[in-house]
């Protein structure tokens, strides 16, 4: 068992270096490190702007080749370094930006990810317990429409419908509010991003679900006497629950994407702005630390699934 | 299935090949539906819209139809069967020439991660060993990246043309693609009849060619529907987000235009009508992608 | 005794279970009709397709809603065909229960022993967890698996086919039940464990004063745990009589088929194994006439013709369908003829 998770470990290790590397070698290849630096100064040829040039190579290792760069480069950013704000006045450091924006984008996606689960289990025992009736007819037809809703349309037009029109939900998202102000703020953000993710998630567990209840098992459940409730909730739900939960870690990712274009709308400064503000401006080693944090997230997310998993899957325990 | 109702199941005798189960096990006919033909009939009409744009008798979709007497935007008329937004474009144009680079954006996307998933996909599939150490390798890492994140980081290091933004939901396509024709074709070579074919000395190219394709091709096909309407969402992420191609209008730009809370509550349709034209759009193509994907797949689980 | 003792604990009176599909209706059971005492054993035999399994399952009541059925099933003077499954749920587990035949499908593998067995105990006679643990340890000493209280936290993939199984019956035994179906509960285990099993029920059955309903496509299993033998072909009852009865004298020669088919340790080695030809009827368009007159090497033309009714034989309790049994001198001259032209007498159902 120690021997799979130390290999998992390693090749998880393996794959952000992989994944670094090839971000680093692409916004330094592809993209203009001096212009990002030192704007349109870059590209005069006045002595003293010659000279800033040249400070500013000696400063930021400009000289040294790709890959030298390429490990100064990571191992700053293992210790927390992330370089500067090339393109803010005064140049703060990237971190400063990363803590104050991190935050809000992490409550966003909990707050996201939570629904999401809570509305898609009932909904697919639901479905499940009354497979290819009217009820589930139904169900379908909503997951399937909630999945094919663009996020930009979505939020768009909850923001239109229910901050707008029918005054449910604030408009604004304040940073100095108290806490559960700020939560209430971050509903309709939130279920944005939760509806799709719900109904994939619930029309991939109705399809488990009704896998499992055609198992052998269950006939001997109901051959007991259990109520077709319990032999949902008890017997058919936890075998259902493999794919439910990888694709919920996989989904993390898509709700990582979805939350730029939600903290855009919204008008929420988390991370997806920070990301589309730099990018905008050219700042690359923001775009270069946030793109690694989420990267780094998602990898991780996917360990911790299967982490999980051995904890549903005794059998996979006992290997 | 269990054994058990494998025995339930002979003798029930439903061994038709047009007969898929449903949850019961019951038998349910299989047919692509009318709703697979509204679906078709939809996206023909904005395939047609956005393809013959520049000849059909919509209005130049950057030009500013300004009324006298009163500000723009314009709510829908008769003359402005969408409205215009806020500089009085029209936006049935904008829509329509929209289309163009959303689409065409889709296409060519899909076409990318077809052919270069597809291929790299069914080599790694079909020879293993380092093919596939190596192709999967890249799968991984292509798949590590959040889409939209992978996405905004290519097109900030390149010029936002119509090429590049295509290129870009292109090389996110091949990994999702590569994967599934990786796995079909790993199953399909398991199968007897490429063993067949190799033991009578079919040579490797001429197996790939005649046995596997035509069988992974299917539900790559399914793939692909579902695939173009990702990549038409993913451009109008972009576009919102500002990093879609500069010139010219795209779905993500006019939604964009109407998005902001003051327009949004004032003059609705800006927003909203091209949002429903995106969402018919990817509806009617992750539909008929799922169509196409069951009736295949029933054949499959003849009982 | 008491008057209840002479009324049979389970009565079926020409039950049909039919399936609407696609291709039509599914006859799978067809007109089946038989009792059983208290305490007695029936052993129902048949090939995989005969109905014998659903026979079981729709008795119990354990066939989805879209099932058709006709006919009446009393269980202890009771009707219980045509209950739903919410009626039904009090039985379950309580009055009836089945051990399904692949132990290892048929537990829930996410689920602890413990659990399973006191499932049932909990929720019909309403035990606490002290007292439903407690029993289910001397459920499963009485089943003779070995560390009872070990057991009870370990998961079905921890324990081999053979002790599986016999969680499997001290499961169905928990609630001590009056009627245990066993559906094939030998098929899936060795050839050694599968007398321990069969002789274990057949404990169980005596201790209890349970009846038990063996459903198999194997004679053999039959031959020495049950009083009496259900033979089903296509759906239909085609001989149904007292054990010894059947086995000194076979009527169909459906029967006689199913018997030659077994493999004996006396036969020299590398002897033919003795085959029924052709294959099981369709349910939905069955053949006019007999159901088995297509495979039968003894079949007249009246069989292809006319569907034989259940008759008794000599013995009352002695029931079979057939035009020409076994003894009459059409059967006979048949089989004198098959003799000639040099099949043994005993592979003159081998595949030709």
């Amino acid at each position: 068992m120690k021997q799979y998770w130390l290999q998992r470990l390693g090749a998880a290790i393996g794959l952000l270096l992989a994944v670094s590397a090839l971000t680093f070698g692409a916004m330094n290849l592809l993209g203009d490190p001096l212009f990002n630096i030192l704007g349109p100064t870059a590209a005069s040829t006045t002595p003293e702007d010659l000279e800033i040039i040249a400070a500013a190579e000696a400063e930021y290792n400009l000289d040294d080749p790709l890959p030298v760069r390429y490990v100064k480069w990571a191992s700053a950013f293992v210790t927390g370094d992330f370089g500067v704000q090339f393109s803010s006045d005064g140049q703060p450091p990237v971190s400063d930006l990363i803590k104050e924006r991190l935050p809000r984008t992490l409550m966003l996606l909990i707050m996201a990810q939570t629904m999401a689960i809570m509305v898609a289990v009932p909904w697919a025992l639901l479905a499940a317990s009354k497979a290819d009736k009217a009820v589930d007819k139904i169900s379908t037809i909503t997951a399937f429409l909630f999945i094919a809703v663009p996020n930009v349309g979505l939020a768009v037009i909850l923001k239109y419908l229910f901050a707008l029109k029918f005054s449910i939900f604030p408009l604004i998202y304040n940073a100095s509010d108290p806490f559960w102000s700020r939560v209430w703020q971050m509903m309709l953000p939130a279920i944005s991003l939760a509806l799709p993710a719900a109904a994939i998630y619930q029309r991939l567990l109705r399809t488990d679900l009704i896998t499992t209840l055609q198992e052998d098992y269950i006939l001997t459940a109901r051959s007991k006497g259990v109520s077709k409730r319990n032999v949902l909730f008890k017997h058919a739900l936890r075998p259902s629950l493999f794919s439910f939960i990888t694709i919920v870690g996989i989904t993390t990712g898509a709700l990582l994407g979805g939350s730029l274009i939600v903290e855009q709308v919204f008008i929420i400064p988390g991370l997806g702005s920070a990301i589309v503000e730099a990018i905008l401006r050219e700042d690359f080693p923001v775009v270069l630390a946030i793109v690694m944090i989420v990267t780094a997230a998602f990898v991780m997310i996917n360990i911790i699934v299967d982490l999980i998993y051995s904890l549903i899957d005794p059998r996979v325990r006992t290997e | 299935m269990s054994a058990a109702t494998d025995d339930i199941a002979e003798t029930r005798g439903a061994a038709s090949e047009t007969v898929k189960a449903n949850a019961e096990g019951a038998a349910v006919k299989r047919t692509l539906g009318i709703g697979f033909w509204i679906a078709l009939i939809w996206l023909g009409i904005v395939f047609f819209a956005a393809a013959f744009a520049p000849w059909l008798p919509f209005k130049d979709p950057d030009a500013n139809y300004i009324q006298r007497g009163e500000r723009p935007p314009y709510p829908p008329s008769m003359a402005h069967p969408f409205g215009t937004d806020q500089d009085a474009r029209d936006i049935l144009a904008r829509t329509a020439f929209g289309g163009r680079v959303s689409l065409t954006v889709g296409l060519v996307a899909i076409a990318m991660g077809m052919f270069f998933g597809g291929l790299m996909g069914i080599l790694a599939g079909y020879f293993r060993g380092w093919w596939d150490r190596i192709f999967s390798f890249i799968f991984i890492i292509l798949l590590s990246f959040p889409s939209l994140v992978l996405a905004i980081l290519i097109t900030s290091l390149l010029e936002r043309s119509l090429r590049t933004i295509s290129l870009t939901l292109g090389i996110l396509t091949i990994a999702p693609v590569g994967r599934v024709a990786r796995a079909t074709t790993i199953s399909f070579t398991e199968r007897e009849f490429v063993l067949a074919a190799r033991t009578l000395g079919a040579k490797n190219g001429r197996i790939i060619i005649r046995e596997l394709l035509p069988n992974v091709v299917i539900p790559m096909s399914a793939l692909a529907l579902l695939g173009m309407g990702v990549a038409v969402v993913a451009e109008a992420g972009l576009a919102f987000l500002g990093l879609s191609v500069e010139k010219g209008p795209t779905w993500g730009k006019v939604i964009l235009t109407g998005a902001g809370s003051r327009d949004l509550q004032k003059y609705p349709w800006i927003a909203i009508i091209p949002i429903v034209v995106l969402f018919f759009t990817v509806l009617a193509l992750n539909f008929a992608g799922d169509r196409i994907r069951s009736y295949f797949d029933a054949k499959e689980t003849a009982l | 005794m008491s008057k209840t003792a002479e009324t049979p604990l389970l009565e079926l009176d020409d039950l049909k279970t039919h399936f609407r599909t696609e291709r039509g209706l599914v006859r799978a059971v067809d007109g089946v009709t038989l009792s059983l005492k208290r305490g007695e054993s029936l052993g129902v035999v048949g090939e995989s397709g005969s109905g014998k399994t659903v026979l079981s399952r729709s008795i119990m009541g354990l066939l989805p809603s879209s099932t058709v059925n006709h006919g009446s099933v009393k269980f202890a003077g009771r009707e219980i065909l045509g209950l739903s499954a919410k009626q039904m749920r009090h039985l379950w587990g309580a009055e009836m229960s089945m051990v399904f035949q692949n132990p290892l499908n048929s537990l829930n593998p996410l689920m602890k022993i413990g659990k399973q067995i006191t499932e049932p105990l909990r929720l019909h006679l309403n035990m606490d967890k002290a007292t439903a643990t407690a029993t289910a340890v001397q459920l499963l000493r009485d089943v003779r698996i070995p560390e009872p209280e070990r057991r009870l936290s370990q998961y079905p993939h921890e324990l081999s086919g053979g002790m599986r199984q016999r969680v499997m019956i001290s499961i169905a035994l928990a609630c001590g039940p009056t009627l245990l179906f066993a559906d094939e509960p030998t098929t899936a285990l060795d050839v050694t464990v599968q007398a321990q099993i069969l002789d274990l029920i057949g404990e169980q059955r005596r201790d209890r004063n349970m009846s038990v309903i063996l459903v198999t496509h194997d004679l053999g299993v039959v031959a020495g745990h049950t009083d009496q033998i259900a033979v089903m072909y296509g759906g239909k009852l085609v001989e149904y009589a007292p054990t010894k009865t059947l086995f000194a004298d076979m009527k169909m020669p459906y029967t006689k088929s199913l018997m030659r088919s077994i493999p004996k340790l006396v036969d020299p080695s590398h002897s033919r194994l003795a085959t029924i030809p052709g294959r099981p009827p369709d349910l939905v368009n069955p053949p006019p006439g007999c159901n088995f007159a297509p495979r039968c090497l003894y079949a007249q033309p009246k069989c292809h013709v006319e569907e034989p009714p259940l008759v008794q034989a000599n013995d009352p309790s002695h029931k079979y369908a057939c035009w020409y049994p076994v003894g009459t001198p059409e059967f006979e001259k048949r089989d004198a003829e098959l003799q000639a032209t040099g099949y043994r007498a005993d592979d003159v159902m081998a595949v030709s």
